[in-house]
């Protein structure tokens, strides 16, 4: 009788996909709007900072220029 | 009051119902749906998709409508304009399914302008009215929320995006695969599929790659997956747009990958001449002028030469069917550009669309649908008799329960055509004869005219079960 326990215990322990079948499986686009969003979001950081780093070159060159 | 009879497909959405009496569509709508649908009247919002041939027109019933049906005081009843043919997105080609796509993608985006959403994303609440995508379900729309995601994302994948994708990088065309699967084709399914070239491409790197392998995660651990989303930032309507822009601009650049068909250059290679087309054009016209059908079906239509001159004649809607996807294709894009009443859809007549979904009955067979004033089967039934064996007396009755009248081309043994098909297969149906042909169809229907098209004695009859 244990043995059968034990052997359902084990089977029901490893076939966890199976036990949590019924969970929407949408789950995974909303992770991956997330890290779309994120992306985007850094990739406007890195275009702001590159703009402002550019600015900040074109400033230094005027500059000069004038000296 | 007439017999109301209930649509099947509607069962899913607990919000309203669809039925059908003297011709007419319906909706009855629940408490949900009531409250949908006074979001929608908010603002002009329905006025504008209608104006915009976003959503089919749809307007509110009056207490008269009301009491005719016996409609409960605290639900609401609306009626649709009704569309001629439904069909469905395994019945549609590439370009078909590729405009719904981009379609689905512009309705989302000028609702998201109006802080509406689409709740799902079904291809099968796309219909084609002119040969232009057109949304039917009007309680799929709804109030946006700020922050909320694109919950209907994986369903768009599946009934969209992927199966584009199939036959845009595979040259497999999706339409066997979506009817045995009426929720499309699933993400794992595709992404093996699909090489590493293919995901260079970064809308399938993330939409077809990472989607899987996060969705492959959430089933390993989905309380971990859930408590990850419930601590995620809220999604801006920003990233949305974009989202939705960006997958707009990659279905728009996917064309379908070139395979050669039987039928490809049947225009070019066919075995008559333009005379004896002349005749078949005429033959055509005659039966238009006497029947007066106001929906035609052309089955065998080919690239739809007698469907779009059939379409020119009168005010008549075509339904064009045939079982080569790329001639279907070719057929579907010259009658948008001609903006002709003609609608060519996929169906293997040896296989045709079943009753399918839910009990059956959720998406209706294609012979239930075709509710044909007159059809025309032209070069057609030698390809059901000696290609799939199929008996002809058989086909004679198949074909008459489709319309009450009609023409039929009968092609003769001796007509190359049926010596090229005879010719590895041999002399295997002797039942196939002009004199077997016309008698069962006088027992079935009365014919009424039967005009000889070539020399090779190729002959249209026309019949009547009137």
């Amino acid at each position: 009788m244990k043995s059968i326990q034990i052997f359902f215990f084990l089977y029901f322990m490893f076939n966890y996909s199976h036990a949590y079948a019924y969970i929407d499986p949408g789950t995974g686009g909303i992770l991956l709007q997330a890290l779309l969003g994120l992306v985007a979001a850094i990739g406007a950081y890195i275009t702001l900072y590159w703009r402002k780093f550019k600015n900040f070159i074109n400033k230094i060159f005027r500059v000069k220029k004038k000296d | 009051m007439n017999k109301l009879n209930f649509e099947y497909g509607s069962f899913r959405d607990p919000a309203g119902k669809i039925f059908y009496s003297e011709d007419e569509v319906y909706r009855e709508l629940s408490e949900i749906g009531i409250k949908r649908f006074s979001f929608l009247k908010k603002d002009n919002l329905i006025k504008g998709l209608i104006k915009e041939k976003f959503l089919i027109a749809t307007e509110e019933c009056d207490k008269k409508c009301n009491e005719k049906f016996k409609i409960e005081p605290k639900k609401l009843l609306l009626k649709h304009e009704k569309i001629n043919f439904i069909s469905y997105p395994y019945e549609w080609t590439f370009t078909q399914l590729k405009d719904a796509a981009l379609f689905h993608l512009d309705l989302q985006i000028y609702l998201l302008s109006r802080n509406a959403k689409l709740i799902d994303a079904s291809a099968y609440n796309i219909q084609f009215k002119n040969n232009k995508p057109i949304f039917i379900d009007v309680l799929s729309i709804d109030e946006y929320s700020e922050g909320e995601y694109w919950y209907a994302h994986k369903q768009f994948c599946e009934n969209f995006l992927n199966p584009l994708v199939l036959s845009a990088k595979k040259g497999i065309s999706f339409n066997n695969w979506f009817r045995g699967n009426l929720e499309g084709i699933y993400t794992h399914q595709i992404a093996p599929l699909l090489s590493i070239k293919d995901f260079i491409s970064p809308t399938l790197f993330f939409h077809i790659y990472l989607l899987n392998k996060f969705e492959e995660k959430s089933k390993i651990d989905p309380k971990k997956t859930n408590n990850k989303i419930s601590s995620l930032k809220k999604f801006t309507k920003k990233s949305y747009q974009n989202l939705l822009n960006q997958l707009r601009n990659y279905i728009q650049g996917l064309n379908n990958k070139k395979t050669i068909s039987n039928w490809d250059k049947y225009s070019e290679k066919n075995t008559y001449n333009s005379k004896e087309e002349e005749i078949k054009l005429n033959v055509i016209k005659n039966f238009i002028d006497n029947s007066n059908p106001k929906f035609l079906g052309d089955l065998g239509c080919n690239e739809g030469k007698y469907s779009e001159y059939a379409s020119k004649q009168k005010e008549i809607n075509v339904v064009g069917v045939d079982f080569d996807l790329n001639v279907l294709d070719r057929a579907y894009i010259r009658s948008k550009k001609q903006n002709l009443n003609f609608f060519p859809i996929y169906a293997d007549f040896s296989n045709p669309s079943s009753g399918l979904g839910w009990n059956e009955v959720e998406r209706k067979s294609f012979l239930k649908r075709s509710k044909f004033d007159a059809v025309i089967a032209l070069a057609l039934i030698h390809h059901l008799v000696i290609a799939k064996n199929i008996p002809l007396d058989q086909v004679i009755k198949w074909l008459i329960a489709l319309a009450p009248t009609g023409l039929i081309e009968f092609v003769p043994k001796k007509d190359p055509t049926s010596q090229i098909m005879l010719k590895l297969k041999g002399d295997i149906f002797p039942q196939y004869t002009e004199e077997n042909f016309a008698n069962t169809l006088s027992k079935l229907a009365n014919i009424k005219k039967i005009s000889l098209v070539t020399d090779t004695e190729r002959k249209i009859y026309e019949y009547s079960t009137k």
